[in-house]
């Protein structure tokens, strides 16, 4: 699939196929994508659990299930856990970083050496940095890399995925991780019980009160033939229409297959 | 249509010493008197959210969903108002939900369905219809699928 029609087919899915199981193939293919993910000092924050439901102790699978989440958990064959692991700068001490001033990814054409790494950056910036209360929103910043790049990678592989919150002291419980790991989303996989579509792109808020240009208050101009051009590429699709009567009814026919509330 | 099987309400004991005993009846306490369940607030919400999103006649398209409902208030000895009452709140003007009212209710619904004969999805009717009660009050709940 090409790039921009995998942004634009992804969904949050909510209705997976709990008996079709997702192949571990494709499940390594989203973590690989998020090991390549762009890092701040290539420090790498991101851990993951992998959980596949059907391996999954009883114990385990109730104190994952809240009144909010019971049924998306219950509904993935699989669950990527994902942590910020907030050791690792002082684990690696800056090492990565002259990893990347040896391939020439850090030049000293921009000022880079090892000297300046091991006297400068790590105990004058990196160090510093991990005593600062501030320094999980950045490091979870690029987290957030990590697991778009894996979500994404699953739409590929024709997986539905779906980022949601759990409760993070149970994660660490039971998945027995380390203390310093912030616990943080899971993307649940599986494949769509609903239609790919879900009943079309999910609203958005409009582009011009999100982006600006030069300064806050100057909206970034949307050309309307660039929209085209992404809705050709199948980046932009159809919306999602409030109360649609096709919609309704296939949330209806799962909800009787699966006994859900309505 | 499914022939739905009693509910064992009328052969539970008043207390199954269960998790769902905080608001089990209790030998002291007086049974609820219901009123005809439209009267209340919350009952008329839970109509206005079906017609919503589902669109039809809710308080006429299923004729055991104010049986399966009432069944249930009966069983935990509550009125409808008071069942909402008990699983939300108001904090500093918001409408909140109650944690714990919430929880102690996910459990006793999942006894109530429990307690229900025949098939899985007979059983998971008479869960759902109190779930959606609460949910089109306001309180989200998920049950998980029902195998």
């Amino acid at each position: 699939m090409e790039f921009k029609e995998v942004v634009g087919r992804r969904r949050s899915i909510r209705f997976f196929d709990p008996d079709r199981p997702v192949e571990r193939e494709k499940i390594q293919k989203m973590l690989e994508a998020a090991r390549l993910a762009s890092c701040a000092v290539n420090a790498h924050w991101a851990r993951a659990i992998v959980a596949f439901r059907k391996d999954l102790t009883d114990d385990q699978f109730n104190r994952l299930k809240t009144p909010v989440a019971a049924l998306n958990v219950d509904l993935a064959p699989v669950h990527i856990h994902w942590f910020n692991d907030l050791s690792i700068v002082n684990k690696i001490k800056g090492s990565r970083l002259k990893e990347l001033v040896d391939v020439g990814a850090l030049a000293p054409t921009h000022g880079w050496s090892h000297k300046f790494v091991d006297e400068f950056v790590y105990p004058q910036i990196l160090e510093p940095m991990t005593k600062n209360p501030g320094y999980p929103i950045p490091s979870t910043f690029d987290v957030g890399n990590a697991v778009a790049q894996a979500l994404l990678t699953g739409v590929d592989e024709g997986l539905g995925v779906c980022l949601v919150t759990l409760n993070g002291e149970v994660l660490k419980e039971v998945f027995k991780v380390p203390d310093e790991w912030i616990p943080l989303s899971s993307i649940l996989v599986g494949y769509p019980a609903e239609s790919w579509d879900g009943g079309g792109q999910r609203p958005r808020p409009p582009f011009e009160e999100l982006y600006y240009e030069g300064q806050f208050g100057t909206p970034f101009r949307r050309d309307p033939a660039v929209v085209e051009e992404l809705k050709a590429a199948k980046m932009i699709q159809e919306p999602a229409k409030p109360n649609d009567p096709a919609r309704i009814a296939e949330i209806r026919a799962l909800a009787e297959k699966y006994g859900l509330p309505m | 249509m499914t022939r739905l099987a009693s509910p064992r309400s009328e052969r539970w004991p008043k207390n199954t010493g269960s998790r769902c005993s905080a608001v089990t009846q209790t030998e002291e306490e007086v049974p609820v008197e219901l009123r005809p369940m439209l009267e209340y607030p919350s009952v008329q919400a839970w109509m206005h959210g079906l017609r919503q999103h589902w669109g039809g006649d809710p308080e006429h398209d299923d004729p055991e969903r104010f049986v399966i409902f009432e069944t249930f208030c009966r069983r935990v000895n509550r009125d409808p108002d008071q069942i909402v009452k008990e699983t939300t709140m108001m904090k500093d003007g918001q409408h909140r939900i109650r944690i714990k009212g919430r929880n102690r209710y996910a459990a006793l619904i999942q006894d109530f369905q429990d307690g229900v004969e025949g098939s899985r999805f007979a059983k998971a009717k008479w869960g759902n219809t109190v779930r959606s009660f609460l949910i089109h009050n306001g309180v989200l709940l998920q049950s998980g699928v029902q195998r």
